[in-house]
C-alpha cells in the first residue's frame, strides 16, 4: 500500500507545473529560518554535549582540554558483580554475628577490585544463601539510574491510575464540574521549585511537619521520622510529591481523550445491555488508547529527566540522573564527564521513546 | 501517519530538552535581587555594581545597609545586593556559571575560605588597587590564605570557627557544667533531653549540628576527628591520615548520637536547620558558627539571654578543635568596573563595617584590633573569651589539595555521612576513603 502511494507521488512530481515547483521552492525558503533556529538552539548544543563527552573539559576553567575517547563512558558505566566470602576467624571457622546468629561476610570494600580502576559498592544482595555485591566505578551514577527508573515506573503507574479515575469523574456532567476541573489543575500550576519546598516542609523531621504530626497522632510513630534523610523513605517521598504534582496533567490529557469518545457508543452499549465495566473495558479503554499512549510518552520522558524535585529536596543525598549530571558539572567542574552522563540520559530516553512508539503503535490505527 | 510524525517530533523535543536540561534549571534557590536606586540612573556615568553574597541569618540585611552607606559616600554608583544559595556547593555553582560565561553580571563575590585556590583564575589581584594597605591590620594567616602566587585575591571579611552553644538555664536546672569532652556532652544532653521530655516538650533534643552531606559536615566531622587527635584528613605536608583508630572511634561515637541525643533528621541538617531547632528552644546544645549568637539573642528568639557559647568539646578535656571558616570579598576578573568594585570590597571589609557587623550580627572581625574594642566586646563578649579558638582554628586541607579540594571534601563528607546514616561502618568507610583519597590526590598515607 505504502509503496504504491509513494510511486504515485513520484509520478506526480514528474508532471509538476512550473507554478507548483515555484511554490515548493518558496516553501523551502520559508522553512529556512525554522531550520536555522532549530540548528542553533537544538542541534548545536546537543552536538557540543556529544563532543565534550569525549573530552576531559573542565567547567569554568581554562585548564587544557584533552580528548579522552570513551574514558568518561567507561568510568560512568563499568559495573562488576562479586561474591562476598564469609568472614573467617583465625582458626578458619566462619564468624557468626552474636546478635543475629547470621554468618558475617567480608565488607564490599575488601572484595571489590581496586586495580586498574576502583569499584565501589552500589548495593549488596543475598541469593541462594550467598551474599553478592554490585560494584561500579561510579556507584552514584549507577544508583541514580536505578533510582530514576524506579521513580519513573512507579510515578507513571500511579499517575495513570489516579489520573484516569479523576478524568472519568470529571467527564460526567454534574453541577460545578467547571470549577472542579479548574481546581484539579492547581497542583500542576504551582512551580515545582515552590511545591518541592512546600512538601519539604510537610516532610520535615520534627513535629513541625504535617506528616510527622499526623502519624504521631495516629500512634504510628513518635513524630520524629526523618522522611527526607532516611534512605528507605527518600524515593517514596519523591514519588508522592511527583504524583501529587503531575496527576492533574495526566487527568487533563485523559479528559481530552474521553471527550472525543462519541456518546452514541455508550447509548448503543446500554441498549445492548452491556455492564458499566464492560463498557469501560470495551469502549473507553480501546478508544482512549491513542491519548493514553501520548500521555505515557510525555510523562515517561519527563519523569526520566526529573531534576528540580531531586535537586531541591535531596541535593546530594539522593541523585536523579539529571541532578547527578548537574552536580558533576557545577560542583566537580567536570564538564566532559557531566556531558557523558547527559548523553547516557539522552540515549536512555531515546530508547524509551522508540520502544513506546513501536509497542503502543501510536498513530498506526488510522 | 501524520500523527505518528507529530508524536515522534514531540518525543524528540523532550529528548533534546532532557539533554540541555541539567544545567539550565538552577533558578530554584532563592536568588532574590534587591535594587536600591540612587540618583536618576539617566546619565552616562552611572555605574552599577553587583555584589553576590550570602543569605544565612541576617547577612542579606546587613549587606543592604552596607550598600546604602557606600552609595551615600559614592554618588553615581548603584550597588545591587544579590542573595545566593545557603549551601556553599550551590553558591559555588552559581559563581562558576557566571565565571564560565565570563559574565560581567557579578562584580564583587563573597568567597569561602576554601576557595581562593580554586577560583584564582577568575579573580583580580587586589594589590593592583592598593590591597596591601587595606589588609595591613587583618589576621596575617587569613591574608596568607587569600594570597595565591603573590596575588591578593580576596580581602578578609569575617572569620568563623565552630562553637558549642549551650542553654545556661537548662544546665542550671539540671545542675550541670558546660561539657568539655564529647562523653560529658552525651551525658548532659541525655539528662536534659529526658528531663525536658518528661516535662512535656516531646520535641526536645539534646544536641543539634550539621549532618547533611555537604561542606558543613566536613567542618563538623573535622572538629570531631581533630579533637580526638585523629589529624586533619590530609595534613599540610600532604600525608593522608584519615584512616586511624582515633578518627574511626570518634565518628562511630557521633553516629551513635543520631536518633538518640540528636534528631534522626540531623543527617539532613545544615546550619539554618540546626539553628531553627535551637532557636525554637528545642535543643540543649548546638554546634554552629558565631553568627547564631546575635540571632539567638534577637527579640523573636525563644531563647534570648538563655544561652552562652564555649569551645567545642574534645575527646579528652582541653583537646578541643574548631574548624576555620570565614568569608572573603573578591572582585571578578570579568567586572567592567574593577576599580570601583575593589573600592566597594575594601569599604565592606573595612574597619567601620567590620565593627558594625560584629556588634549587630556577631560576625567575627578579621581585624585584630577590633577584638579589643569595648563596644564589640560588650555586644559579643565571647569574642574576647574565645579569642584563642578563633586564632587557633583547624584549617580544612584546601591549600594542600587545591584545585581538587571540593572533590576531596565531598569524598570525606559522603564517607562520614554513610557512617552517620548507618549504611556503612566507620572502619570500612575510612578504609575506602583512604584508598579514594590516594587515587584522587596521589599523596601517601601516614599516621597523624
Amino acid at each position: 500500500m505504502a509503496l504504491a502511494t509513494e510511486e504515485k507521488a513520484k509520478e506526480k512530481k514528474g508532471s509538476q507545473s512550473e507554478l507548483a515547483k515555484g511554490e515548493q521552492r518558496l516553501a523551502y525558503w520559508l522553512l529556512v529560518p525554522t531550520l536555522v533556529i532549530l540548528l542553533a538552539i537544538a542541534f548545536y548544543p546537543l552536538g557540543s554535549v556529544f563532543y565534550s563527552s569525549f573530552t576531559n573539559d573542565t567547567f569554568a576553567s581554562e585548564v587544557e582540554t584533552d580528548f579522552v575517547g570513551f574514558q568518561n563512558y567507561s568510568d560512568l558505566l563499568s559495573i562488576t558483580f562479586a561474591e562476598l566470602p564469609q568472614e573467617l576467624d583465625d582458626s578458619g571457622q566462619p564468624v557468626i554475628d552474636p546478635d543475629t546468629g547470621e554468618p558475617e561476610y567480608l565488607s564490599p570494600v575488601q572484595v571489590l577490585p581496586r586495580q586498574p580502576r576502583a569499584y565501589r559498592e552500589v548495593f549488596t544482595f543475598g541469593l541462594f544463601g550467598n551474599q553478592y555485591v554490585l560494584g561500579a566505578t561510579d556507584a552514584d551514577f549507577v544508583l541514580s539510574i536505578i533510582d530514576t527508573l524506579i521513580f519513573t515506573v512507579t510515578t507513571i503507574i500511579l499517575e495513570v491510575i489516579i489520573g484516569l479515575g479523576i478524568a472519568l469523574v470529571l467527564n460526567v456532567p454534574f453541577r460545578g464540574r467547571g470549577s472542579m476541573r479548574a481546581a484539579m489543575l492547581v497542583p500542576w500550576a504551582i512551580l515545582t521549585a515552590v511545591s518541592s519546598r512546600i512538601w519539604e516542609w510537610m516532610f520535615i523531621d520534627t513535629r513541625a511537619g504535617l506528616f510527622n504530626i499526623v502519624f504521631q497522632n495516629l500512634g504510628l510513630t513518635d513524630g520524629q521520622t526523618a522522611f527526607l534523610a532516611n534512605e528507605s523513605f527518600q524515593l517514596p517521598a519523591a514519588i508522592i510529591i511527583d504524583v501529587w504534582k503531575t496527576t492533574p496533567f495526566m487527568a487533563l490529557l485523559l479528559l481530552a481523550g474521553l471527550a472525543l469518545i462519541p456518546s452514541e457508543l455508550y447509548e448503543a452499549a446500554d441498549v445492548d445491555g452491556a455492564s458499566k465495566w464492560n463498557q469501560f473495558t470495551s469502549i473507553t479503554l480501546p478508544l482512549l488508547r491513542p491519548t493514553l499512549a501520548v500521555a505515557l510518552v510525555f510523562r515517561t520522558l519527563d519523569a526520566l529527566r526529573v531534576f528540580d524535585l531531586f535537586q531541591i529536596v535531596f541535593a546530594q543525598s539522593k541523585y536523579s540522573m539529571a541532578s547527578f549530571a548537574y552536580y558533576e558539572l557545577i560542583d566537580s567542574q567536570r564538564l566532559g564527564y557531566s556531558s557523558a552522563a547527559s548523553v547516557v540520559i539522552f540515549l536512555l530516553i531515546t530508547i524509551f521513546a522508540v520502544v513506546y512508539i513501536r509497542s503502543l503503535g501510536i498513530g498506526e490505527d488510522d | 501517519m501524520k500523527r505518528n510524525w507529530l508524536v515522534a517530533l514531540i518525543a524528540l523535543m523532550l529528548v533534546l530538552a532532557a539533554c540541555g536540561g541539567d544545567g539550565g534549571t538552577d533558578t530554584t534557590e532563592d536568588g532574590g535581587t534587591d535594587t536600591t536606586q540612587a540618583g536618576d540612573g539617566g546619565d552616562g556615568e552611572e555605574i552599577t555594581l553587583r555584589i553576590l553574597s550570602g543569605n544565612v541569618g541576617a547577612e542579606f540585611e546587613s549587606n543592604e545597609i552596607a550598600a546604602d552607606l557606600f552609595m551615600e559616600q559614592n554618588p553615581g554608583i548603584t550597588v545591587e545586593v544579590v542573595a545566593t544559595p545557603d549551601f556553599v556547593e550551590d553558591r559555588l555553582g552559581q559563581y562558576l556559571q557566571l565565571f564560565e560565561a565570563q559574565s560581567p553580571e557579578g562584580d564583587v563575590f563573597q568567597i569561602d575560605v576554601i576557595w581562593p585556590g580554586d577560583l584564582a583564575e577568575h579573580l583580580i589581584d587586589l594589590n593592583e588597587y592598593g590591597g596591601a594597605d587595606e589588609v595591613a591590620g587583618h589576621f596575617p594567616a587569613i591574608v596568607e590564605n587569600n594570597t595565591v602566587d603573590g596575588k591578593l585575591l580576596g580581602v578578609p571579611w569575617f572569620t568563623d570557627a565552630g562553637l558549642l552553644y549551650y542553654r545556661t538555664d537548662l544546665l542550671e536546672k539540671y545542675n550541670l557544667d558546660p561539657p568539655e569532652t564529647w562523653a560529658e556532652l552525651e551525658a548532659a544532653a541525655t539528662t536534659i533531653q529526658e528531663g525536658e521530655r518528661a516535662d512535656g516538650n516531646q520535641d526536645f533534643w539534646g544536641f543539634v549540628w550539621q549532618g547533611n552531606a555537604y561542606e558543613g559536615l566536613t567542618c563538623d566531622a573535622l572538629e570531631w576527628v581533630a579533637s580526638a587527635g585523629g589529624g586533619s584528613i590530609i595534613e599540610p605536608d600532604g600525608t593522608i591520615t584519615i584512616n586511624n583508630d582515633a578518627a574511626i572511634e570518634v565518628v562511630n561515637q557521633a553516629a551513635g548520637w543520631v536518633g538518640t541525643i540528636s534528631p534522626p533528621g540531623v543527617t539532613s541538617y545544615g546550619e539554618e536547620d540546626a539553628r531553627g531547632v535551637w532557636q525554637a528552644g528545642n535543643a540543649a546544645f548546638m554546634r554552629n558558627w558565631p553568627y547564631a549568637f546575635s540571632l539567638g539573642n534577637a527579640d523573636d528568639s525563644e531563647i534570648a539571654g538563655m544561652f552562652d557559647v564555649s569551645p567545642l568539646p574534645g575527646a579528652t578535656s582541653g583537646q578541643s578543635a574548631a574548624t576555620l571558616g570565614g568569608w572573603q570579598l573578591a572582585v571578578s576578573k570579568y567586572s567592567e568596573h574593577p576599580e570601583e568594585a575593589a573600592k566597594l570590597a575594601f569599604f565592606m571589609a573595612g574597619e567601620s563595617e567590620q565593627k558594625r557587623r560584629a556588634i549587630d550580627y556577631s560576625l567575627n572581625p578579621t581585624i585584630e584590633s577590633l577584638y579589643e574594642d569595648a563596644e564589640v566586646l560588650e555586644a559579643s563578649p565571647f569574642f574576647g573569651d574565645l579569642f584563642d579558638v578563633f586564632t587557633n582554628a583547624v584549617a580544612r586541607p584546601s591549600t594542600v589539595t587545591a584545585p581538587n579540594y571540593s572533590d576531596v571534601s565531598s569524598l570525606f563528607f559522603n564517607s562520614v555521612h554513610s557512617v552517620l546514616t548507618g549504611s556503612a561502618d566507620a572502619e570500612d568507610a575510612f578504609l575506602e576513603l583512604e584508598l579514594d583519597l590516594v587515587d584522587q590526590t596521589g599523596f601517601d598515607t601516614g599516621s597523624p
